[in-house]
């Protein structure tokens, strides 16, 4: 049965309403990165551009090798996802399932390094680092970030929700530990571990001050530090910046539509389970 | 929990300290008119062959830097100097004092012009002194406003590299409009308040729609005002004779300053576009304000913006109607250090490079390429900084500011262990003036008083 039209109209006007505010700083930075410098400074600021030009992409493109940046970042990202999942998951089922002395304690402990503020940590990370080697390296940009306490906190909630009563008939039936987690605890937290992905992935990739320390080469660098790049000391070209952040933003937000699928049915297939 | 935590700053504090064990302990403080030579590696240590050079420049200024780099690498001097772009001027700084804390410095640094007392007191770097004094490196040629902000106790910490100051600037045609003369710019306080009145201009509803006047609330221009003005900004000869111990943000000249800016907004002919430097720079390229204090270096960045709509002037910088003849502008920027961490060899070439980096022709480049003045004078006499005059005759009033600029205590400028955080709190201090929320007298005895408790802090962490 469909509701009445009239309804419908205002719940769409409103939803049209919130996704225009959502997405406004976006096409705003859009709209600017086709603007020139003189066009910017106009009151009040124009919300298009009155004659459209890629100038700000060349010159992005001339400035800093941003194919390379994106690329450092997917790597770098993507590195600490898999890894992130990895430990998480299996820290989480630890904590969840398995019985072993001091797992509350252990557990709580855990969790208070998310009390340790980064900026306590970074100077003996950066002192570990360097004295593997690694400054200028994928595995340096990557390896600090891949366990997360946040994740396996998030995780071992989810495990939590799986009824207690699969994993006794698992162990009847004859499962490992190892197969139970793979056929079952993986597929039914797929949301949760959506979750923990897409937000390993987003605050690695928007890292700033960690890529900046410990690179120095140049072809090494970040999307975020490239963008630094971009900007000068005494007079700010938005339209510059803009376009850069643009280039950098639109990677990321083709890999949520794309994923998005996948995550709607992973986030239904858990509303469902049970 | 707690156990945790505590083990991470212990950690830290181990790391710091084993990381600062490098030099030799204690300040580089001299007293008084020794010769500095024996901080400098031996005359003949051979330079090494290659050395990193961390810097903040970025955008068209970054492009201008990796010129000279390329320039010096290629002269033969078998020295390569690698230029790291490390964010802004306080990302610099945070990377540096992690680097320093696992000597990983670099050997040649550029910091910002209010970190000067605080690159001093680590007792990390190589005086620039030590260096002229070995060479008996002849310092004639060089800009005086701009080679003495980098002193104290008239030893030379840094050599500066890009510097600039503040002026006027003015849109000519909206005085065309008004009637007043675009080739003479107001210069006082009551010239400027009364200009302004005439250029602000309201549409039909009462609604203004062009201010005269529009600086931004930046701690930089209240300093700038100060020594315009000819008085120190803090003791002990703005802290360039000893350290300065207190703040003179009460005196009679400071307060006429923000009750000049206060009436401004009052009467509505002052436009404040807050602590927002950009927004300043747009509200003038937008002609919402007719005239605004700013950096020099922002002279290319607005004739190509605002530029393109209405004809720019330059002007000289507020002063009081009386004109103080010891008053005078103060120069900004960023200067160059060389890290006492790294090997003789490494700060031999870093010197090298100096040296090069501050000769007339690679100035007169860098000037054209950026905007910024030339630290030698001679540079004004090379081809790329004439043509550069003659595209942007604007910046003669540049050139003339500093040159006409008394050198006394007061236009060398404050230089301040806490001065990141002096200059905040005069921002502070102007914004609660201007929205009403204190009186002139209340706004300054509380930033005065909480400075001051600030200065005492630094001065004895760091005696």
């Amino acid at each position: 049965m469909r509701r009445p039209l009239a309804p419908r109209i205002l719940a769409y006007s409103v939803l049209v309403l919130g996704a225009i505010v959502v997405a406004f700083p976006l096409l705003f930075a859009l709209s600017y990165s086709f603007m020139t410098p003189s066009e910017v400074a106009t009151y009040p600021p124009p919300i298009l551009p009155s004659s459209p030009n890629f100038d700000n992409y060349g010159t992005v493109f001339a400035t800093i090798p941003i194919g390379r940046y994106l690329l450092n970042s997917f790597v770098v990202s993507a590195a600490v996802v898999v890894g992130q999942l990895a430990t998480a998951s299996l820290a989480a089922y630890a904590f969840s399932f398995l019985v072993f002395r001091f797992r509350t304690l252990l557990f709580f402990v855990f969790l208070s390094t998310l009390m340790i503020p980064w900026e306590a940590t970074i100077i003996p990370n950066y002192i570990t680092i360097r004295t593997l080697g690694w400054l200028d390296t994928y595995q340096g940009l990557a390896v600090p970030f891949m366990a997360t306490a946040f994740g396996t906190f998030l995780l071992r909630q989810a495990f939590l929700q799986i009824p207690r009563e699969l994993w006794d008939s698992a162990r009847i039936d004859g499962a490992s530990s190892l197969r139970f987690f793979r056929s079952m605890v993986l597929p039914l937290a797929r949301p949760a571990l959506g979750t923990v992905a897409i937000y390993g992935f987003l605050s690695t990739y928007n890292q700033y001050f960690w890529p900046l320390l410990i690179t120095n080469e140049r072809l090494m660098r970040t999307t975020q530090v490239g963008i630094a790049q971009l900007r000068d000391e005494e007079t700010l070209r938005w339209g510059l910046i803009m376009a850069g952040v643009v280039m950098v933003a639109v990677p990321t937000l083709a890999l949520l539509v794309l994923g998005q699928r996948q995550l709607i049915r992973g986030l239904t297939a858990g509303a469902v389970k049970g | 929990m707690r156990r945790l935590t505590t083990l991470a700053f212990a950690f830290m504090f181990v790391a710091a300290a084993c990381g600062g064990g490098g030099g030799t302990s204690g300040g580089t403080t001299p007293s008084g008119g020794g010769d500095m030579s024996a901080l400098a590696p031996g005359k003949d240590v051979k330079p090494a062959a290659k050395i990193t050079w961390w810097h903040a420049m970025s955008g068209v200024n970054g492009d201008a830097l990796n010129k000279i780099v390329d320039g010096f690498n290629k002269s033969g001097k078998g020295i390569t100097v690698e230029a790291v772009f490390q964010g802004t001027y306080d990302d610099l700084l945070a990377k540096l004092n992690t680097a320093i804390a696992s000597n990983a410095a670099p050997a040649l640094v550029q910091v910002y012009d209010i970190g000067q007392v605080y690159m001093r007191d680590s007792s990390q770097i190589v005086p620039m002194q030590a260096f002229i004094d070995r060479d008996k490196f002849d310092t004639k040629d060089f800009e005086p406003a701009v080679i003495n902000y980098y002193k104290y106790q008239d030893k030379l910490y840094s050599m500066p590299f890009n510097a600039s100051s503040a002026i006027l600037y003015y849109n000519k045609d909206a005085f065309k409009e008004v009637g007043l003369d675009p080739n003479k710019p107001p210069q006082t306080f009551t010239e400027i308040a009364d200009a302004a009145k005439k250029l602000t201009k309201k549409d039909a509803s009462g609604k203004t729609v062009r201010y005269g006047f529009g600086p931004s609330i930046y701690g930089w221009l209240y300093e700038q005002m100060m020594a315009t003005s000819g008085v120190q900004y803090a003791d002990n000869g703005n802290g360039r004779d000893n350290k300065a111990t207190k703040v003179n943000w009460d005196s009679a000249e400071s307060k006429a300053i923000l009750n000049w800016w206060k009436a401004g907004i009052d009467g509505g002919y002052f436009f404040n576009p807050g602590q927002d430097n950009n927004g300043a720079a747009n509200a003038f390229d937008s002609q919402l304000s007719a005239m605004y204090i700013e950096s020099t270096a922002r002279l290319r960045g607005h004739i190509n913006a605002g530029g393109t709509k209405f004809e720019i002037g330059t002007g000289l910088y507020p002063r009081p109607d009386n004109k103080p003849a010891n008053g005078g502008n103060i120069i900004g920027g960023a200067s160059l250090y060389v890290m006492k961490s790294r090997p003789a060899e490494e700060q031999q070439a870093a010197w090298e490079f100096i040296k090069y980096a501050m000769s007339a022709p690679v100035q007169a480049q860098w000037q054209s390429d950026t905007g910024y003045y030339p630290i030698v004078k001679s540079a004004y006499d090379q081809g790329p900084s004439k043509e550069w005059s003659t595209k942007y005759p604007q910046f003669n009033t540049a050139i003339d500011e500093i040159r006409n600029s008394p050198q006394n205590r007061a236009t060398n400028g404050a230089v301040l262990g806490v001065m990141p955080q002096a200059r905040a709190r005069t921002q502070k201090m102007i914004e609660t003036v201007l929205l009403g929320q204190a009186s002139v007298d209340a706004a300054t005895k509380a930033a005065v008083d909480e400075i001051n408790a600030a200065i005492d802090k630094y001065n004895k962490a760091n005696p």
